[in-house]
């Protein structure tokens, strides 16, 4: 099946140039054929067909039909969709609110100078395994009130989830059901402790907190985290890369923003824009229905083109230029309608947190002479991005 | 000019009121409000970022 999370996308493994830069694929099918059907599958790039969709749940979910990473019961809240839907939003949307996630800057921003602290002396990095990942899993076990020591137990499990390892795709099918029942059993016994003992965190949160008067089960919390695992760690380090890759390639954005931080944020917005790291949302739609000009039937997958639609020259004026200050950008690098990136405020916390710290004490970083960075299909991440720049001389 | 927000489309992305704080703000769940209905020249512009940048269109300005 087509499914950006799990790594292949319009039927076939993405080929690594076109997962370098799938702005070209998504240029021809704005040029050739917006709506495209695969079998059972209708891919949409236009703005207007994305947001369309994206606005009508009911007519195209996003239940567990559209996606299977490994879960035995509906992820909360992407897999619902409304009504109840709402209900989980109102409990998690004050905690990934602006206001709430700025209480994490100071102790982000001690964790991207203590990253930083540990290579800058060597004149060289390998931003992915050496920043980009341990950033992101970080902050998120100390959301969740988990030990610093799981993170790598937390890394294989969202790897077994989004790039599972088989020879054969039943093979790579086990490797991440295994990871998932796995990861509820992890779960399961850390919501068994924080009945015993609350803390202070979100674990804590969701074991006393009610929806509708009523407690959340151990299941909903289970699927909540299951969710928060997938969604949280992968997506920031894909979306850091892809910036901070963009940018050593074209050393004069690069120059701009290290001269003058208070870019950042705008650059944050269009570098999102541009790379839309999470290509694509998938959608299954609950009847026959109309979409783009394409007749879809009931079953059908429909998948979302983020990155697509982001480069849609209906919505945004010269779409191929990256322009740090573009006046208006309603990307969606972060979707849209009701199941909105939950934790996209934190995002933008981190990835501006990480441009500001990288560009002031790392102002010239350039990409290692002679290599090449290595993109990730599927999601889009440089899992492999060697970077030089002038050591930093600790006085 | 009067500035409204649609309740029902806005679903929190909250780039109205990152970028112009002094025309909107956020609620308990991060979706928007309209601080001021109406605007004087002085913050027009202000309210017009925060719609040009609204992924859902939530916003009008009249």
């Amino acid at each position: 099946m087509a499914d950006v999370v799990t790594g292949t996308f319009g039927g076939s493994d993405v080929d690594p140039e076109g997962a370098a830069a799938p702005q070209a694929q998504y240029r021809l099918m704005h040029e050739h054929s917006p709506v495209v059907r695969l079998d059972n599958m209708v891919l949409l790039a236009r703005h207007d067909d994305v947001m369309h969709a994206l606005r009508h749940p009911e007519l195209f979910s996003s239940n567990m039909d559209a996606i299977d990473i490994g879960n035995v019961r509906p992820l909360i809240p992407l897999q619902i969709d409304p009504p109840d839907h709402v209900k989980f939003r109102r409990l998690l949307d004050p905690l990934f609110s602006p206001k709430e996630v700025a209480k994490l800057e100071p102790e982000v921003r001690r964790l991207v100078n203590e990253l930083i602290d540990g290579f800058e002396a060597a004149g060289e990095v390998e931003l992915s395994d050496q920043f980009a990942i341990p950033l992101p899993c970080t902050v998120f076990l100390a959301l969740l009130g988990l030990p610093i020591e799981d993170l790598d137990l937390f890394l294989r499990f969202k790897d077994s989830i989004i790039r599972p390892v088989g020879d054969t795709p039943e093979a790579a099918k086990a490797v991440q059901s295994a990871a998932g029942q796995e990861i509820y059993a992890y779960f399961q016994k850390v919501v068994d402790a924080r009945r015993v003992e609350r803390r202070d965190d979100l674990i804590s949160g969701f074991v006393a907190a009610e929806v509708d008067g009523h407690r959340l089960s151990d299941n909903d919390i289970l699927d909540i985290c299951y969710l928060f695992l997938l969604a949280g760690l992968d997506t920031v380090t894909a979306s850091l890369t892809c910036a901070v890759a963009y940018l050593a390639a074209h050393p004069d954005r690069r120059d701009a923003i290290s001269a003058d931080l208070s870019l950042v944020p705008a650059a944050v917005e269009e570098l999102l824009r541009w790379e839309t790291p999470v290509p694509g949302v998938p959608r299954v739609a609950m009847t026959d229905v109309q979409i783009g000009g394409e007749q879809v039937r009931e079953g059908d997958s429909v998948m979302c083109l983020l990155g697509a639609a982001n480069i849609d020259a209906s919505e945004f004026p010269d779409p191929d230029v990256v322009d740090l200050e573009r006046p208006g950008n309603r990307h969606l690098a972060f979707g849209g309608g009701v199941h909105r990136c939950l934790g996209s405020h934190l995002a933008r916390l981190e990835m501006r947190v990480a441009l500001e710290e990288l560009h002031r004490r790392l102002p010239d970083y350039a990409l290692k002479a002679g290599e090449t960075p290595r993109y990730t299909s599927g999601i889009r991440a440089v899992e492999y991005l060697p970077l030089v720049f002038t050591p930093v001389v600790q006085s | 000019m009067k500035v409204t927000v649609d309740g029902e489309v806005c679903t929190g992305h909250g780039r109205c009121y990152a970028l112009a704080p002094d025309v909107y703000g956020p609620d308990d769940y991060g979706h928007c409000v309209v601080l001021h209905d109406e605007v004087g020249d002085d913050l027009l512009a202000q309210a017009r970022a925060g719609a040009d940048n609204c992924p859902e269109r939530a916003i009008s300005i009249q």
